[in-house]
């Protein structure tokens, strides 16, 4: 038989007003395994947890229950105060007399009737607790970042610079990302390259951190602290441990396609460095393109290396590898915007260009070498139409929410027409203008100083006439039609969520939100953070967003994840699922309906009669589960239960309340 | 079975909470002092997901009066996915017991979130007056349990 | 039966029970056998050649076979079933719960055109889904409009009235279990009404514990029940089993769409999965 303690609390008088606390603590003395009770008026003051103290010793109590306020305002309090003595921690429960009950009732009688049964239904459940213990899991101090863009470099350095190893794998065969595309950054029009290409560099030179660039991550097994990641390495044709970086073989390969950092407006070879500062500066080989790896043919690379790095017959490599942390930012790619929008011509009119193609093509390094031309003629354009919210803002084009940096692009890219080509003219058709960051509201008022135009009203249809096209719209302001002939037409398209990142998400166990953003564990509190423990976001895959945001989120993810490998190991809830394998069928039904990814499959050597068999059954992974008890609903064998919260315990306290 | 209506009958009614926001959301109707009836219980659960169908039939057996469920809103919950499982199975689970002549009325899921102490009061107290109007519930009651028919036959304890 | 006579059916059966054991592969083929009663056969476990001579094809064969397949869940060779379509959702409804291993299995299916049983009206699938070897020639399956017309009739009937109702039914159980033993549906090893467990399920045969019964294990495999109406052919006190799990049924497709168990499609049962959009009166 259980020896129950039971403490009533005053709360000053926040419970004995409402409360007869004597009269909840002599009912109580005679409840079922209760060998002391008994009221007070502070049960949380230091006086109070040494009255407890002592009582348990001086009653030999092995289990106790708390009348006070919310178990989530000192369910904590009491748990540490009990590892001071022989009673585990988890042999407590306490009944919320205070916030639902003292504090929401007037008539003392009533509420005095239901406290006792709230105390009743405590002690129903601590008479069926048993003991739990937190249990360790070591820590490997290492982590994954997950893309190579501002974001995921930002996070790799941070990470890097406390002193812990970093991985970052990058699927492109350079690191970098979208903002060394771009020419200017907004409001301060600081080169983007100059801000980003040295921190490339530094993150290529430090000693932590580990560069996979044309690699993915393949599979994801483990938990924080504990993360088995297998890394695919695409074959890229080439020996990075022997190359130089020379360039002799892009300069001599003869096979020339468009070029993707140049968004498709100039050209590169088949053997490539994506473009002059990549980080590695080495080039890999594009399979598809290269005639010796499609027909057999040209070979020259392989006849012009001064130092035989090229190998015609590489393949994709596995490695596998143990993090204690990862961190994903995985980006964005702009909205295919010519599927969207045939309205728009649907990328017939080679003038109508993307804001990132505008980038480029206002860039130095660009394929105009920061001309601003038309891409049909290469004649330098006077009239120039910004659409904005393309892709965005728009539920029947399938995206609803605001791509948040276009507003600020355009007006910069309105600020750079301007700026370079004398007596232009740019009209910007906008919904809205936003402009929440600072200096942004300047920089657009300066745009519109400038002589930018801006029309409020979307473009309903662009079509070519003679030379020009056509962009009819309305202004919504005079509600009149409109109709701008422009010699080009830059598309504000909105960022959407990287291909493919469902598959990153399936393979972590993550979750996303409707439009492929994946989800934060909670928008305010919680904003780098993943559902999953040990696995933290941070840049636009967690939702469109500019380069500031991106950069302090990147250094928020990396001190949480400092914050994980400062340590050498970590405690685990032990409040968590539990599987009696004799029972279990192996249905796995609780695999599939687990959020954490927690539960497995697993082969136990078992018995069928005389012979020795081999049985699946369910197992929980102690580092994942969270302690939801999703599983425990759906095990129809009723073989896995949760640990805190047993079907047991809960059982017992239905049958306290109905008494 | 008859029923002697008691003015002064109350009926028992079980709240399941989920930890992170039902269960907030009732601390904090506490906290702004909102007034509710005493006749409702809460139970604690980490999730509504947590909550066995089992466990109705046997909060029914043993004489409550009325069960609820309540949990996070969906999209909300604090394990990701859990209350999109509670919304399946309870939608179920209430058609089944309305099937089988137990009144919706006294099976009820909602979603109320951690800030929703108003809903809170609201709920459990929408709640108590529809099961009060409802009297004592005898379905599926276990004459094994003396105390749940006595509640029934003698009014509140 | 379109093309084969019912005496040409059990020919076939025969041949192909024959040539799964000559294959040395399998030690038993489920079937069934006649019994001294005209209008009643038996299931029936051919191990040899000679017994496979007894196994019998007609409007008797009522049994299902599938759930013997669980009778030995960790077979040295793999077993024969003669299946029907009701018996092959038997077999996939197992096969999903991951009781039975298809490489264990070998099933010899049986196009079939309705038995002595009542619930052989509604059948929906009379061609097997699943088999390695068919018998007859596939007939086009008929959908039955009338799907849940008794659930729905038995929902217009007042709240006293259906508790009542089933409040006799449930006086009558005795709490044997045969339901759940014939259900291949109820396939856990070791079922919780079983376990020792305070509180969960009493093991008394009173109205009460059935009740918890009845409703439990309606609850249990109404997402997963395939409607072969074992359990209320089974029941010795002619309990209508089928009308707590056909409303689960009912209610799932009102809700979730069109749902059928068994079929060889791998869906999770409605109650292990969810969808954003679903459905919500929780608000």
């Amino acid at each position: 038989m259980a020896r129950i303690g039971v403490f009533i609390c005053h709360c000053g008088t926040n419970i004995a007003a409402t409360v007869d606390v004597e009269k909840v603590a002599e009912a109580a003395k005679s409840m079922p395994g209760v060998a002391f009770a008994r009221d007070y008026k502070y049960m949380c003051s230091e006086p109070g947890q040494a009255m407890i103290k002592e009582a348990i010793e001086e009653h030999n109590l092995d289990r106790i229950v708390i009348g006070s306020c919310s178990p989530r305002m000192h369910e904590t309090t009491f748990r540490k105060m009990l590892k001071g003595t022989k009673i585990n921690p988890y042999l407590l429960e306490i009944a919320n007399l205070r916030e639902q009950c003292a504090w929401v009732h007037t008539d003392k009688e009533k509420a005095t009737e239901k406290a006792i049964n709230l105390v009743q239904m405590a002690v129903a459940k601590v008479a069926n607790n048993k003991p739990l213990t937190t249990s360790t899991i070591p820590i490997t101090k290492r982590a994954l970042v997950i893309g190579g863009g501002i974001a995921g470099i930002q996070a790799a350095l941070d990470i890097a610079d406390a002193g812990y190893d970093v991985t970052i794998v990058e699927k492109e065969p350079t690191i970098g990302g979208h903002m060394v595309m771009l020419d200017k950054t907004f409001p301060t029009m600081d080169c983007s390259a100059c801000i980003s290409t040295p921190k490339m560099v530094d993150a290529g030179a430090h000693p932590n951190i580990t560069l996979k660039t044309s690699c993915e991550v393949e599979k994801v097994d483990g938990y924080i602290g504990n993360f088995e990641v297998t890394i695919k390495e695409k074959a890229k044709y080439v020996n990075h441990d022997l190359c130089t970086g020379c360039g002799l073989c892009q300069t001599k390969c003869p096979t020339k396609v468009t070029s993707e950092f140049n968004q498709g407006m100039s050209k590169r070879s088949a053997i490539y460095i994506p473009f002059a500062q990549a980080v590695p500066s080495k080039p890999v080989i594009d399979a598809q393109a290269c005639l010796k790896l499609t027909k057999d043919k040209c070979g020259i690379c392989e006849k012009v290396c001064p130092i035989g790095a090229i190998n015609y017959q590489d393949e994709v490599k596995y490695t596998t590898e143990q993090y204690g942390a990862i961190v994903v930012a995985t980006g964005y790619e702009l909205v295919d915007w010519k599927k969207m929008y045939p309205e728009y011509g649907g990328g017939k009119y080679e003038d109508v260009i993307t804001g990132l193609q505008f980038e480029r093509l206002v860039n130095a390094s660009g394929p105009t070498e920061g001309h601003i031309v038309r891409p049909s003629d290469g004649k330098e354009p006077k009239d120039v139409v910004i659409v904005k919210c393309v892709g965005s803002r728009d539920p029947k084009k399938g995206k609803s929410y605001c791509s948040r940096a276009c507003c600020m692009y355009s007006a910069k890219h309105a600020h750079q027409i301007l700026d370079k080509i004398p007596n232009s003219r740019v009209y910007i058709f906008y919904m809205d203008v936003r402009t929440p960051g600072k200096g942004y509201e300047e920089f657009y008022d300066n745009t519109r100083k400038d002589g930018a135009q801006y029309i409020r009203g979307r473009v309903s249809k662009i079509y070519k006439e003679g030379s020009k096209l056509i962009v009819k719209g309305e202004d919504s302001l005079i509600g009149r039609p409109v109709t701008v002939e422009a010699d080009m037409v830059v598309l504000a398209t909105a960022m959407e969520a990287a291909p493919r990142v469902e598959e990153v998400v399936s393979k972590l166990g993550i979750s996303m939100d409707k439009d492929k953003w994946i989800q934060e564990a909670h928008p305010k509190l919680r904003p780098v953070e993943t559902q999953s423990a040990g696995i933290f976001l941070c840049g636009t895959c967690q939702g469109p967003k500019d380069i500031p945001d991106t950069v302090s989120q990147a250094g928020a993810a990396a001190s949480k994840v400092i914050g994980i490998l400062n340590h050498d190991e970590m405690e685990t809830s032990p409040m968590i699922s539990h599987v009696d394998q004799t029972k279990c069928a192996g249905c796995g039904y609780c695999v599939e309906v687990c959020p954490y990814k927690a539960i497995s499959l697993v082969e136990v050597p078992g018995r069928d009669g005389n012979r020795k068999v081999t049985k699946t059954v369910a197992q929980v992974n102690e580092g994942l589960c969270q302690g939801c008890g999703c599983c425990t609903a759906t095990c129809r064998t009723g073989c896995i239960d949760l640990r805190g919260f047993t079907n047991d315990q809960i059982l017992k306290e239905v049958d306290a309340l109905c008494l | 079975m008859s029923i002697k209506k008691d003015d002064n009958w109350e009926p028992k009614i079980l709240a399941f909470c989920c930890n992170w926001c039902t269960y907030t959301g009732a601390d904090l109707a506490g906290l702004n002092r909102m007034k509710y009836p005493e006749n409702v219980r809460t139970i604690r659960v980490p999730c509504s997901s947590r909550v066995n169908p089992q466990f109705i039939l046997r909060a029914f057996q043993k004489g409550a009066d009325g069960v609820l469920v309540c949990g996070c809103h969906p999209g909300d919950c604090h394990y990701a996915t859990g209350n999109y499982f509670t919304r399946r199975r309870f939608m179920l689970m209430q058609r089944l017991l309305e099937y089988n002549g137990i009144d919706p009325k006294r099976f009820q899921a909602k979603w109320i979130s951690g800030s929703e102490a108003a809903k809170f009061r609201d709920t459990v107290t929408e709640v108590s007056a529809q099961i009060k109007a409802l009297g004592p519930n005898t379905k599926f009651v276990s004459p094994h349990y003396d105390n749940a028919v006595q509640a029934k036959e003698g009014g509140a304890e | 039966m379109a093309g084969l006579t019912e005496a040409q059916v059990q020919d076939r059966i025969r041949e192909e029970a024959k040539k799964a054991l000559a294959t040395g592969e399998v030690s038993a083929v489920v079937g069934w056998t006649s019994t001294r009663f005209e209008d009643k056969t038996k299931p029936y476990f051919a191990e040899t050649e000679a017994e496979c001579d007894l196994l019998v094809w007609n409007k008797y064969c009522i049994n299902g076979t599938g759930k013997f397949a669980l009778d030995d869940r960790y077979p040295e060779k793999k077993i024969a079933i003669i299946a029907r379509g009701c018996d092959s959702r038997a077999l996939n409804r197992m096969l999903r719960d991951k009781q039975l291993k298809r490489e264990n299995l070998y099933i010899i299916g049986v196009v079939c055109d309705g038995k002595e049983n009542a619930v052989c009206e509604g059948c929906q699938h009379k061609n097997p889904l699943t088999y390695d070897v068919l018998i007859g020639e596939p007939v086009e399956e008929q959908i039955d409009a009338d799907r849940f017309k008794e659930i729905e009739a038995f929902e217009k009937l007042s709240p006293d009235e259906r508790y009542e109702y089933w409040a006799k039914q449930y006086d009558k159980c005795i709490h044997c279990y045969a339901c759940r033993n014939a259900c291949p549906a109820c396939n856990c090893v070791e079922c919780y009404a079983d376990q020792y467990r305070t509180g969960w399920q009493g093991k008394a045969a009173d109205r009460e514990q059935n009740q918890v019964y009845g409703l439990t294990r309606a609850y249990h495999v109404g997402d997963r029940c395939i409607e072969c109406g074992e359990c209320e052919r089974v029941c010795p006190m002619n309990l209508p089993i089928m009308r707590q799990t056909k409303k689960m049924l009912k209610d799932i497709n009102d809700l979730f769409g069109d749902y059928e168990c068994g079929l060889p499609d791998d869906a999770m049962p409605i109650l292990g999965s969810y969808k954003l959009e679903d459905p919500d009166e929780f608000m």
